[in-house]
Order: structure tokens, then sequence, then C-alpha cells
């Protein structure tokens, strides 16, 4: 009996989680913290939302996406043009979802017909040519960048909750598709697309909902961003927000954090975040070749990535404490393997 | 303009053809055999174009010969690579999530490699014949552009020929056209894609040393071949190796001719949208346009 009590409050627990963590940082700024902590918060809380937004696509369907840096800039742009013009920036978050959204389908719309390696290296080809055109526009500013005027004070702690909504919005988008059918129909395409065609499943209609859905999310990201930082450029080095470096952070948090869950790109946005913000000061070029590195392991030896070590670890406790413990649905959904073995 | 005007960029589109078909057919042979789309190739034309770089500062060896040294080199190190990371992965008849990331890691960490040792700013090799130019009646052509022109020409006939003739090459195009029965037939899988995979590394580091001698590069060089490589093995049809050779040609000639209308600065653009209008039109390339039995693979 008692054991059967432990383990409810556990799963209780467990769900209770993410609430608590979300109450936790909506109470942290009555705390008074220094202003460097809300900055790397912030900055982590933006990645956030673009980690759970590439995993929609890649991790749910499959679709792996090299050129997620052209949602981020658009985005930003899009806030960038909007605010300037007097908008509110609500107003202004929107409005950059809806341009990514609809930047979306013109990468989606010719790639997603076909299968195969198509769409993974189209989306290469287009960070290149929106950066590109990005850096030649005159009314942007080319690739001198863009400047954001926006009256009224600096409040860091309204950049603050904005962000830390995003990424409660983002969660719960994710966790929604993970449960929902429309979550099984992408992990279906991503298992085995022409079994999911036979079933009824257009993959092609769903790719496409997907990739939308979380170019959306990117574009809120990049307006984020944008708007903090008051200065946004095509391609400066690592900053820039149509940078190849860009698309290519986005890519590794969720793929470190594990792929295809609701938690993992959290998780892998969180390490991600903070890591970066001390890394990029120490060595400027070697996190990259850290990040190489950190993928090839990943890809060989841990598929799951940190959410599956976490529950390898959480499973060689609880078969110490106690033998029982049923099979996790989640695997028997996935196959063994979240990464292995997937065709695109 | 007159027709004259005209035949100056016809035979600059025509010698870009040569290089970009030998860069584009390493991508081929990996993709054909294992179905894995080797985004290091990038990285590793890269490494080729600093191999010949760093044999002709220190040994004043030509590129030309730095580029036909970089072959078996890049075949040994194509080797070491697939028995250390690629054959770990899951075996598939398409490509998969993780090999496409492997690849991807494997890029990141020859980038920044390079980017530890050489730094960040832009080299290039300067050799007597950089500069020369030949005549011939009313064209010039650049001496580098006719020789490396020559070089890739060569090397991808001398791989064609391999792969019709050899028993390598049969394993190679039996592999692609049915993994399954070249396997019941005899051919070892492994064995093959091991080559295979030092084949196509081979030629990305040659390419690379090549494309040095054309082009100043920064350990970020590649990216933009990679796009275009990919864009030629869709046009020729992803598994075909005649189908590069008629890839390279219509980027090329795309590429070249793009310049009289449209800003050079918007080049990477065009790469991108030729691949759409390839992937709308022609999903099965070049080479799907012949019957199948014309089919080369």
């Amino acid at each position: 009996m008692a054991g059967g009590m432990t383990a409810s409050w556990l799963r209780y627990g467990k769900s209770a989680l993410p609430f608590l963590v979300l109450l936790a940082f909506l109470l942290l700024p009555a705390t008074d913290p220094s202003s460097n902590l809300v900055r790397i918060l912030f900055t982590t809380f933006v990645w956030m939302i673009t980690s759970i937004a590439w995993n929609i696509v890649g991790g749910f369907a499959g679709q792996v996406s090299f050129g997620f840096a052209v949602f981020y800039g658009l985005g930003a742009y899009t806030a960038a043009l909007l605010i300037n013009a007097g908008r509110n920036h609500y107003f202004a978050f929107l409005g950059a979802a809806g341009i990514a959204m609809l930047a979306s389908f013109l990468v989606g719309l010719p790639t997603f017909w076909l299968r195969g390696p198509y769409f993974a290296i189209a989306t290469i080809g287009v960070t290149e040519a929106v950066r590109v055109i990005m850096s030649n526009l005159s009314f942007t500013g080319g690739a001198s960048g863009y400047r954001i005027t926006e009256y009224g004070a600096f409040k860091q702690i309204e950049h603050y909750y904005n962000a830390l909504i995003g990424v409660a919005v983002a969660v719960a988008i994710s966790a929604w598709i993970a449960k929902s059918r429309f979550g099984l129909a992408l992990r279906a395409i991503k298992q085995d697309q022409e079994a999911a065609a036979q079933l009824g499943v257009n993959p092609y209609a769903f790719k496409l909902w997907a990739h939308a859905i979380a170019a959306a999310l990117t574009g809120v990201a990049g307006a984020l961003h944008a708007r903090y930082h008051i200065y946004i450029d095509p391609s400066g080095g690592a900053g820039g927000v149509f940078a190849f470096q860009t698309g290519i952070s986005i890519l590794l948090m969720p793929v470190i954090g594990g792929i295809g869950t609701v938690w993992g790109p959290v998780l892998g946005g969180a390490v991600f975040g903070i890591v970066e913000e001390e890394l990029v000061v120490k060595f400027p070029q070697l996190h990259l070749l850290l990040y190489g590195a950190l993928l090839i392991v990943i890809v060989l030896l841990e598929p799951d990535g940190l959410i599956g070590l976490l529950h390898k670890l959480a499973k060689f406790f609880r078969r110490r404490r106690e033998d029982s413990g049923g099979p996790r649905t989640d695997k028997v959904l996935w196959g063994r393997s979240r990464l292995e073995g997937r065709e695109l | 303009m007159s027709l004259i005007d005209y035949l100056d960029p016809l035979v600059a589109a025509v010698l870009l053809a040569g290089i970009y078909a030998a860069m584009s057919v390493g991508m081929t042979v990996i993709y054909g055999v294992m179905k894995i789309v080797n985004l290091a190739h990038a990285g590793l034309m890269m490494m080729g174009a600093y191999f010949a770089y760093e044999l002709f500062e220190r040994f004043h060896i030509d590129p030309v010969i730095a580029a036909i040294i970089a072959l078996p080199v890049f075949f040994l190190f194509g080797i070491a690579v697939h028995w250390l990371l690629v054959r770990w992965l899951p075996k598939s008849d398409q490509p998969t999530l993780s090999s496409l990331l492997l690849m991807f890691g494997f890029w990141l960490v020859l980038q920044n490699v390079a980017l530890l040792i050489w730094g960040n700013e832009d080299r290039s090799i300067f050799t007597p014949m950089t500069f020369s130019v030949i005549q011939m009646g009313p064209v010039s052509i650049a001496k580098v552009r006719l020789i490396v022109f020559v070089l890739a020409v060569v090397s991808v006939v001398i791989l064609q020929i391999v792969l019709r003739r050899s028993w390598f090459g049969r394993a190679v195009r039996a592999l692609i056209q049915n993994p399954y029965a070249a396997q019941i037939a005899g051919v070892d899988d492994r064995r093959t894609a091991m080559f295979s995979f030092g084949v196509g590394t081979a030629f990305a580091g040659f390419a690379g040393a090549l494309l040095a001698m054309l082009y100043s590069f920064s350990p970020d060089f590649g990216r933009q071949f990679l796009l275009r490589s990919f864009v030629i093995i869709v046009l020729g049809g992803l598994e075909s190796f005649s189908g590069v050779a008629v890839g390279a040609l219509i980027l090329a000639l795309v590429e070249t001719f793009s310049i009289l209308f449209v800003p050079a600065s918007y080049q990477p653009a065009i790469s991108y949208a030729l691949l759409v209008v390839v992937l709308l039109v022609l999903p099965k390339g070049v080479a799907g346009l012949l019957e199948k039995k014309w089919r080369v693979a």
C-alpha cells in the first residue's frame, strides 16, 4: 500500500513540476535579481522557444531543418519594422509569427512534396539566399543592420515576462501536439511515411502545418530578441539573426536535450542558453567545435539526448529500490530510439 | 551584344562545369551506396583547399600536384572516418535523421578545427600561372581554369571507367540499383560502403584543392559549394553519375549567364531558385527524363 502511495505521489509531483518551475520563475523578479541574471534568463528563454519550435518539425515529424535562422530573422525584422511604424509590440509579435509562417510555406511547399533529404538540404540554401537578400535590402539598412526606436523606458522585467510567457505557450503547444491526433500523425509520418499515408494521414499537409507552427514560434522568438536588443543585423558573426550559426544553434539545442520529447528541447535550450553565455565569452571559437563533437557523440551513443540519459539514470535508481516498473508507453510508441533509423 | 560576346561566358560556363562535376561526384557515390547526404562534404572540400595551401607554402609543391596527392590522402582519411564514425550508423535504404546530424556534427568539427589552426582570414594560392591568360581567337581563357577543368574532367572520366569496369564499380552500381539483390549476389556491402566513402572523400579533397586554385578560402569555405553540389546531384537524379555531368553543366550555365541579369551578390539565391524549380518540374532529375534502362547508375 505504502509503495502505491509514493508512486502516485511521484506521478502527481511529476505533472506538477512544470507548474512549480513556472511559478518560481514568475515570482523570481520579486526577489530583486541582478540585471545580469535576468538577461541570461531572458536569452535562455528565447533560445528555449526556438528549441521547442524546432522539435515540433524536427523531432515529432522527423524533418531536419538547418534553416530556422530564416524564421528567427524574419520575425526579428518584422517586429522591428512594425514597432518602428508605431504599432503595439504585442501586435508586432503576432506579425512576426504571421510572416514567419508565410515564409515556412515558401520553403515547405516545394520540398515536402518529395520524400528524402530535399527539405533538409533546401533549408541550407534558404538560409544562404535569405541572408544575402537581407544584406542587400536597402529599406532595412542592408548589411549594416537595423535599429528599433521605441518610446518609453526600457523595462527589463517586462521583456523577461514576455519571454517567459513565450516559453509557457511554446511548451503548451508542444505538449498538446505530443498528446493530440496531430502529434500522433506526425510520429506516424516520422516512423513510416507510406504506412501513415495508407492509414489516411496526409504527410504533405501535416508536415507543412508542423513546419508552420514551428516557424511561427521561432518568429516570435526572433521578435523578442529584436525588441530586447534594439539593434539587429543580418549576418554580423554569431549575433546576426539570419546567420547560419543561428540556425545551427537552434538545431543543436533539441538534439542535445533529446528530440521528439516535450521536455528534451526545454532542457536542451536551458543548458545551451546558460552554457553559451559562459562559453562564448571564454572560448569564442572552441564552443562550436565542442558542439560538433557533442552532436557526433549524441547521435552515436545516446540518441535520446540528455532526457534519455536522465531516464536511464532514473530507471537505474528505481530498479535498485523496487523491482517493478511497467514498460513506458513512450518507448512502445517510439520504438527503441527516437533518432535511430528513422527515415526522412 | 553579338553572338561572339556570348562565347566568352559560354566557355567560362563549360570550364566551371568541370570542377562542379568533380566536386559533386563524390557526394553522389556516397549518397548512392549509403543513402547518406554527406554534409561534411563542405568541410572536406575546405580541408582539401588547406591541404593544397600547406603543401604550396611549406614545400612549394604546385597545387596541381597537391590536388593529385590529395586523392590518396583523402581516400585514406575517408576510410578512417568511415571506420570511426559512419559505420556505426543504423543501416537504411533511405536517408536518416541520424546520418544527417552525424555528418553535420562532423562538418562543424572540421570547420572549427580549421578555424583553430588557420584562423578566420581568407587565404589564396598564387602561382605564376594564376594570372596568365591564353588567347584563342576571340576567346580568352584563364590558364588556371583550363588546367583545373582538364584535371576535373580526367578524374571524373577515370572514376566512370573504374565504376564501369572494376569489381568495386560493379558492386557500387549493384548496391545503388538494388541493395538487397546485390547482397544476395555476394556483394560485401560494408566493404563497398567503406571504399565508397573513401572515394567520395577523396573527390571532396581533390575538388577542394582544385577550387583553392580559383578562389580564396577560409574555414567557412565549402558551404556555398555544398548547396551547389546538392543542386547538381538533384538535377542529375541523385544517383546517376552521368546525370552529375549534365547537372553541373546546367548549373554552371545558369550561374554564368544569370550574371547578365541578376546582381552578383544574389548568386546564392540562384542555386536555391534552381533547386526549387527542379524539384517542382523534374523531381527525378535529368536522368528521370531518360528511359530507366538508360540510366547509368
